[in-house]
């Protein structure tokens, strides 16, 4: 019964999400669009670090290899948006592909060290090939009015990470990747071939921040090295992710969308303290609440994971 | 019937110490071998070198002929080796019956009757939704134990399977170890309490310094002047 | 970029590539203390630099104090800054996962940059007290640099007497050794950990002071250092202080001499590579250090 009311107020969020644009301001359709973008990346990271605990610190190089790919085939060979962010979300893919084979073999501390040094060289190699990315001047993308579609196409990338969440945590499959997290080397004694399940994991974990990397180029019109593979983004999503409860469904989604919203409500009337006001919710989630929200109530109540 | 394993000098350094140095078994199918020896002696770094949890430094290990030495640990469990750890390893944030689900690749079906049986084998299938980090010490061993025997390995090495474990719980312990031999599983396991290893064991290895000391039946083997010396002497 | 290298010039590099070095290594021995001691990645440590380098900036714009005797004031105050923050947020993630102290000290360092901005604005300042070089036959170095490494050198030095003779410094590396056995020993763990993260505080304010004179002063010129000085214990081995030392110097010789070949923006990212190459081949530094 219980269930049937969640599935009820579920379908009725998604109705009133994909009716928005026919009523909603533009302003507000741009907003919404960037909760999507915040929900599918602190997705994509709970995928990878609240199931494997491996801190991929340095996730936002999949959302900036997004968008310079998609950006770059939408100037220089004139594709249509929508194939063009898909590119980006395989870009990213080929990008963990090449970081993660080396890299997942690193341990604790150091594969974090490592994200974050990687990061940092992709966002000197995007000034540096100026031929394609027009280096630090940056690209700016031919006008074009689709913030309606480009919500949809958000939307449901948001949806497809939190589905593809879900399919996961309930299969062996995450299993295997969550006792990574717990204990590695009793999870190789037992047969899991950690370092492969850790990529396609990190594979997984790359494909949405690469398409909505593409759509927010797209939507934003114009991007540089320094906007697209900021570190500040990748404590956002780990922030969203720590605060909703890492290693559910649900939990990633909530942090997001309270976050978000906080950000939008307070943070805008207090421009010159933002950082301070960002760095002291970090310390807050740290210390007060390791857990996350959901996490402690999982915990409480003896509540599935699958929250 | 050729031996199941055959470990030939092996050898691991840490450092400047010799964990294992030049240590030879070979071990027959179906029978119950006890590997004893003062702590550090080298026994949970012989079981990790066999187990390829670290590589070795010399020496090689046959397992059914083949070598195993420098596979990964995955692998080798694949190849039909199971290990408990002297520190118990269960996954805490899983539940008792995903800790055995975990296990296998294969049919989900298959692999649930599995982990219910063994649930019941060690008579904790109450507790098969509990997260395992809730359960007590013992219970833990016991998961532990049968999270081994998921695939059926054909042999199993246990780390000091009876340490911190109440006389109930150990002969419980003990008599499905001797269920898996009479199933024609190899079993070797490491152990201080010579009771359990006079009733337990065929054949014990005795490990001092890294260097097998004596081998042979635990009779024997207990009144080796060199074993005594190992343990009471010095 | 550069096809015309000469002896001269490489030579010119080498020293310059040490001077540099020097630097590094005594702001990453900071660091390097702080990740041996308590096992936490501190991001503030760049932010704390920077922090170091403004009081620098104030004592000279406001008073006109010599630059060089700031330090002085700057090192005492982070010192105590540093006691603070362990004693009030750090020391409550020192055995958590190291996505707790990543995230708590990224905090932090969000904050000190923000209180630099509100203090000083983001306009960049400069401290102009020593320009011009020394001149030494074909070679010319600018004299800040030559006397900040001198000052560096002295610091550093005297930083490892410390740790090995004093009864405190032993207390120290025993800390990092290992916790229990310390504790066992009688050792106040709390107390050691409150120390060592001033420390590390004061010899990151002391690289500020030193830069201070040498590069603009900003609130966001922290963060590179901070990057920098993961490099160096990379390099040199995590826990393993005299190979910070090494890393350091390594590290100033490397950018310099790739500066011969490579531009600024490029010679950037050499660094970056630097540190995820030798975590890839030897995670446990190229001199050795302790594995975790
Ligand atoms: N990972 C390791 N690093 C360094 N030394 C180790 C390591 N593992 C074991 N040793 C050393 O190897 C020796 C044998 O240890 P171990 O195999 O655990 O003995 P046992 O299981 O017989 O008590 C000891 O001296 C121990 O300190
Ligand atoms: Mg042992």
């Amino acid at each position: 019964m219980r269930r049937l009311g969640l599935a009820a107020l579920a379908a009725l969020a998604v109705v009133a999400l994909a009716l928005y644009p026919l009523e909603g301001t533009g302003y507000g359709v741009r907003v919404m669009l960037q909760l999507f973008m915040w929900i599918a990346l602190a997705q994509s990271w709970n995928l990878i670090s609240g199931l494997t605990g491996y801190v991929s610190f340095g996730h936002v190089a999949f959302y900036g290899m997004g968008a310079y790919s998609t950006a770059i085939v939408i100037v220089r060979l004139g594709w249509p948006w929508l194939p063009a962010a898909l590119l980006g979300g395989a870009m990213a893919m080929v990008l963990a592909l090449v970081i993660g084979w080396p890299c997942l073999r690193l341990k604790g501390p150091y594969f974090a060290i490592a994200m974050l040094g990687l990061n940092e060289v992709l966002r000197v190699a995007a000034s540096y090939f100026e031929g394609l990315t027009g280096g630090g001047l940056g690209l700016s993308l031919p006008t074009l009015h689709a913030s309606v579609p480009i919500y949809y196409a958000m939307g449901l990338t948001a949806a497809g990470v939190t589905l593809l969440t879900y399919v996961i945590l309930t299969s062996r499959f995450g299993l295997r990747l969550m006792t990574i997290r717990e204990d590695e080397v009793a999870a190789e004694a037992m047969g899991i071939d950690t370092h492969r399940y850790k990529l396609y994991a990190f594979l997984l974990s790359a494909v949405a921040p690469g398409i909505v990397g593409g759509l927010s180029a797209r939507d934003q019109g114009y991007i540089e090295p320094i906007s697209v593979f900021p570190l500040l983004m990748t404590i956002t999503m780990i922030v969203m992710v720590l605060f909703g409860g890492k290693g559910t469904i649900w939990g990633p989604v909530l942090g997001a969308v309270l976050l978000f919203t906080f950000q939008e409500l307070v943070w805008a009337r207090f421009i010159y303290l933002h950082q301070l006001l960002f760095g002291a919710i970090i310390v807050t989630v740290v210390l007060l609440m390791p857990r996350g929200i959901l996490g402690v109530l999982q915990q409480k109540y003896n509540l599935p994971r699958t929250i | 019937m050729p031996p199941i394993l055959e470990v030939t000098n092996l050898t691991k350094r840490f450092g400047g110490v010799t964990a294992v140095n030049r240590v030879s078994l070979s071990l027959d199918a179906g029978r119950i071998y006890g590997l004893i020896g003062p702590n550090g002696s080298g026994k949970t770094t012989l079981f990790n070198c066999i187990t390829g949890l670290v590589r070795r430094d010399a020496g090689e290990v046959r397992f059914k002929r083949r070598r195993i030495d420098g596979l990964k640990p995955h692998q080798v469990f694949h190849h039909g080796i199971g290990r408990t750890f002297q520190v118990i390893r269960v996954f805490p944030e899983l539940t008792a019956l995903e800790n055995l689900m975990v296990v296998t690749t294969g049919d989900h079906a298959r692999a649930c009757r599995r982990a219910g049986e063994l649930l019941r084998f060690v008579k904790i299938e109450s507790l098969a939704g509990e997260y395992a980090g809730n359960l007590s010490y013992g219970q833990q061993k016991l998961l532990e134990f049968i999270r081994v025997l998921m695939t059926d390995p054909e042999l199993i090495l246990l780390d000091e399977p009876a340490a911190g474990v109440n006389r109930t719980l150990l002969n419980e312990l003990l008599d499905a170890v001797r269920a898996l031999r009479d199933r024609g599983k190899t079993i070797l396991l490491v152990e201080h309490d010579m009771k359990v290893v006079m009733g337990l064991c065929e054949t014990v290895f005795v490990l001092d310094h890294g260097e097998k000391l004596a081998e042979g039946p635990p009779g024997v083997i207990q009144s080796d002047e060199r074993v005594i010396e190992a343990y009471f002497g010095r | 970029m550069n096809p015309f290298i000469t002896p001269v010039m490489l030579g010119q590099v080498i020293i310059s590539g040490l001077l540099a070095g020097s630097l590094y290594a005594m702001v990453a021995l900071g660091l390097g203390l702080i990740f041996g001691v308590m096992r936490v990645l501190n991001i503030a440590h760049g932010p704390l630099l920077m922090l170091g380098a403004y009081v620098t900036f104030w004592l000279f714009s406001t008073v006109g104090l010599n630059p060089y005797l700031s330090l002085l004031v700057s090192m005492p105050l982070l010192y105590l800054l540093g006691m603070l923050l362990q004693r009030f947020l750090v020391r409550r993630v020192v055995d958590a996962p190291e996505l707790s102290s990543l995230l708590l000290t990224f905090g932090v360092s969000i904050a000190l940059v923000n209180v630099a901005q509100l203090a000083f604005t983001s306009d960049l300042r400069a401290v102009e007290y020593l320009t011009g070089s020394f001149v030494l036959g074909p070679f010319a170095f600018s004299k800040s640099r030559v006397i900040a490494c001198a000052i560096a050198i002295a610091i550093t030095v005297s930083a490892f007497l410390f740790l090995q003779k004093t009864r405190l410094g032993k207390a120290i590396r025993a800390v990092s050794q290992s916790r229990e056995v310390a504790q066992v020993c009688g050792i106040n763990v709390g107390r050691i950990h409150m120390i060592a993260f001033g420390l590390a505080s004061a010899l990151a304010a002391a690289g500020g002071s030193l830069v201070a004179v040498m590069v603009a002063i900003q609130p966001e010129m922290g963060q590179v250092y901070t990057f920098k000085s993961f490099l160096v214990i990379v390099l040199g081995g995590a826990g393993n202080y005299p190979g910070a030392l090494l890393g350091g110097l390594l590290l100033g010789l490397i950018e310099q001499v790739s500066s011969l070949f490579l531009t600024t923006q490029v010679n950037e990212a050499v660094a970056y590579i630097l540190l995820v190459l030798v975590l890839l081949v030897r995670p446990t530094g190229l001199l050795g250090g302790r594995a975790s």
